[in-house]
């Protein structure tokens, strides 16, 4: 290694490598976002996961709004050889994911320590200099838990397992390694230097999650178990189920072997200043930033519900005037609720209006932000039409809308532009979860649309051939996954005046 | 509902079309409500501010120093944004009423939302 300094930061010296979870569909935002925020390098994406290295540290990781969760990266390797072999065989394989290499295991747990250290530090110094920063603080917890249920559920999907029973179980088992252990721990408390290099008075738990061929074979739990007593063979720590030190997350899939360290016990996407969530406020995030609003723009949420997408846009891009109309009361209180308690109330104007009969003058208004509702609650059916023409009519000439559609909607309004084409959205992440593998998230590898040929530039393979509607004409769309259902995430421009 | 939105909304009863705009305003309740100044936002209001309307609500609320149009050179005239700041920003209209030039139709203001619904008959067609 050459001895380049490598910018003011000495530690870690060329960055450190992590991932973010992200929903389906927001990957190639959350590419474009690490680039962005975290001047991240050698970015890549896989269904699901976005690697990246950055020399940021966790203040401003913590910032990163498409993602889900972060972790510190230990190690990405192909998947385990699960077709061939017995279950020992794949244990073996297993175990040989940490006594293989146990250097980068180290090198990630020193990484981690440093980054941990320093986000203490700047606590306490925040901590003397701003004691209004406390009441932040509370609100954290109580969004926190709400994020524990709400992670409870998906975790439960996901057969992702907190393996706290199971690696106790199999460490009393295995009564004669735990005396090993211990007799491990008390050289160490005699070599120091030694006992800080291996961290071997850590505590941690295994997550481990499985899909895949993987997932036939094993259980998470039986998985979990395997890498437990590996690391504690390994490496002398301790498993701790309730309150570890060190959580390690490993995910076995058929693309991939990952193992990470998860960085924030509060996933990136549960937003301290959101009260009540309507809309995952990483899509109202990545809806926003589609939109590209511009420092003194018009910005109209015409279905705005509880407010989740003018929060998400006003956090981050604060010079604009916002406004959000609902016909519903209730969600108006609610959106109310959620701009003080966000402290964005002065930054955001409520009005009581249907999306259909808008109180706004025509070509008035420079960006639309909207999720159309649907689902059993909603019955706009052909209502889209009419939405549609009247976002139409008060949308400025240049002006640009990010609607979040339905399939149902889409179809519709393809009807409506009377082509036979069908609707093509990229489909890699809408088949089977990790069937597609996409290290190449900016790439041309798309299909530009013959039919504005001035907006292949913005190399959208992703651009659905969905027909304009009027003179709004789609430029760019996503499908992205709302959990149970899949949206397209669709952004029009308006051309030009409608005709006569 | 700040001044800077009274400012854009417009009547939209059924054949009103453009004289629709500006709706007049009454109000009963009225707050000041400081907003951290940003000349620059401010700067960036100004020309999407229809004078003439913005001037009308601004007397019936009764108030003063209420520049009469954009002076030239207003993005750096640091006394002529903060006037505009809080003509557009800070008077919060809390209750009362907006009225259709055209047709006559009132709107309610209440708890500083406007309630711009029209009702199944003046939608129809």
């Amino acid at each position: 290694m050459a001895a380049v300094p490598r910018g003011p930061r000495s530690d870690p010296p060329a960055g450190a490598r992590f991932f973010c979870t992200a929903g389906r569909g927001l990957e190639p935002f959350l590419t474009r976002e690490v680039r962005a925020r975290l001047a991240a390098t050698q970015v890549e994406y896989i269904s699901g996961k976005v690697f990246f290295t950055t020399c940021s540290d966790l203040n401003m990781l913590k910032k990163l709004k498409s993602a889900e969760r972060l972790f510190l990266l230990i190690k990405k390797q192909l998947p385990l050889n699960v077709s061939s072999g017995s279950k020992g065989k794949i244990f073996n394989e297993m175990q040989r994911l940490i006594n293989d290499d146990p250097e980068s295991w180290l090198k990630a747990i020193s990484i981690w320590k440093n980054l941990e250290l320093d986000a203490k530090k700047e606590k306490l110094s925040q901590k003397d200099a701003n004691p209004l920063k406390r009441k932040m603080g509370e609100n954290d917890v109580i969004v926190a838990k709400k994020l524990e249920t709400e992670q409870m559920h998906e975790i439960r999907e996901n057969k992702e397992c907190q393996l706290e029973k199971q690696i106790e179980a199999a460490a009393l088992e295995q009564g004669h390694r735990i005396t090993k252990r211990q007799e491990f721990l008390e050289e160490d408390l005699q070599k120091d230097a030694v006992g800080s290099r291996t961290h071997s008075d850590l505590t941690f738990r295994v997550s481990c999650r499985c899909s895949g061929a993987i997932a036939k074979t094993f259980t998470a739990q039986e998985v979990g178990r395997v890498f437990g007593i590996a690391l504690m063979k390994q490496f002398g720590w301790k498993a701790d189920l309730r309150n570890p030190n060190l959580e390690v997350f490993i995910h076995l899939s058929d693309i991939y072997s990952v193992v990470g360290i998860p960085m924030f016990r509060v996933p990136l996407a549960s937003r301290a200043y959101i009260k009540t969530a309507g809309l995952r406020s990483t899509t109202a995030w990545a809806m926003a930033c589609l939109a590209e609003i511009k420092a003194g723009a018009f910005v109209l949420d015409p279905m705005c519900g509880l407010g989740t997408i003018l929060l998400e846009a006003a956090k981050e891009w604060p010079d604009v005037y916002y406004v959000g109309a609902d016909v519903s009361d209730s969600q108006l209180l609610g959106a109310c609720d959620n701009l003080k308690a966000a402290g964005l109330k002065d930054k955001i104007e409520l009005i009581k209006a249907s999306v259909t009969e808008l109180p706004l003058p025509s070509e008035s208004v420079d960006t639309i932000i909207s999720d159309i509702p649907f689902g059993k609650k909603f019955k706009l059916g052909e209502d889209i039409k009419s939405i549609l023409q009247e976002m139409e009519r008060v949308l400025h000439i240049g002006g640009t809308a990010v609607l979040l559609l339905s399939e149902d909607h889409c179809r519709r309004l393809r009807d409506h532009g009377g082509t036979s084409i069908p609707l093509n959205c990229r489909e890699g992440h809408a088949g089977e979860p990790g069937s597609e593998e996409c290290l190449n998230p900016e790439g041309k590898t798309g299909i530009s649309d013959p039919v504005s040929p001035s907006f292949a530039a913005s190399n959208q393979d992703s651009l659905d051939r969905m027909p304009p509607f009027g003179s709004l004409v789609p430029v760019e769309c996503y499908k992205v996954s709302l959990g149970k259902t899949d949206a397209f995430m669709c952004k029009y421009k308006k051309l030009h005046s409608p005709g006569p | 509902m700040k001044l800077l939105t009274h400012n854009l909304l417009s009547s939209h009863v059924r054949g009103v079309g453009p004289r629709g705009f500006p709706l007049r305003l009454q109000a009963t309740e009225v707050r000041i409500n400081p907003v951290e100044f940003n000349p620059d936002f401010v700067a960036r209001m100004i020309p999407k501010v229809e004078w003439a309307a913005l001037l009308e609500a601004a007397d019936t609320l009764h108030l003063i120093e209420v520049p009469k149009e954009p002076i030239e050179g207003y993005e750096h005239d640091e006394e002529f944004l903060r006037k505009m700041h809080h003509i557009l920003l800070e008077v919060e209209v809390l209750e009362g009423t907006l009225q259709c030039p055209e047709s006559g139709r009132l709107f309610p203001i209440s708890r500083g939302i406007p309630n711009m619904l029209l009702s199944d008959e003046e939608t129809e067609t």
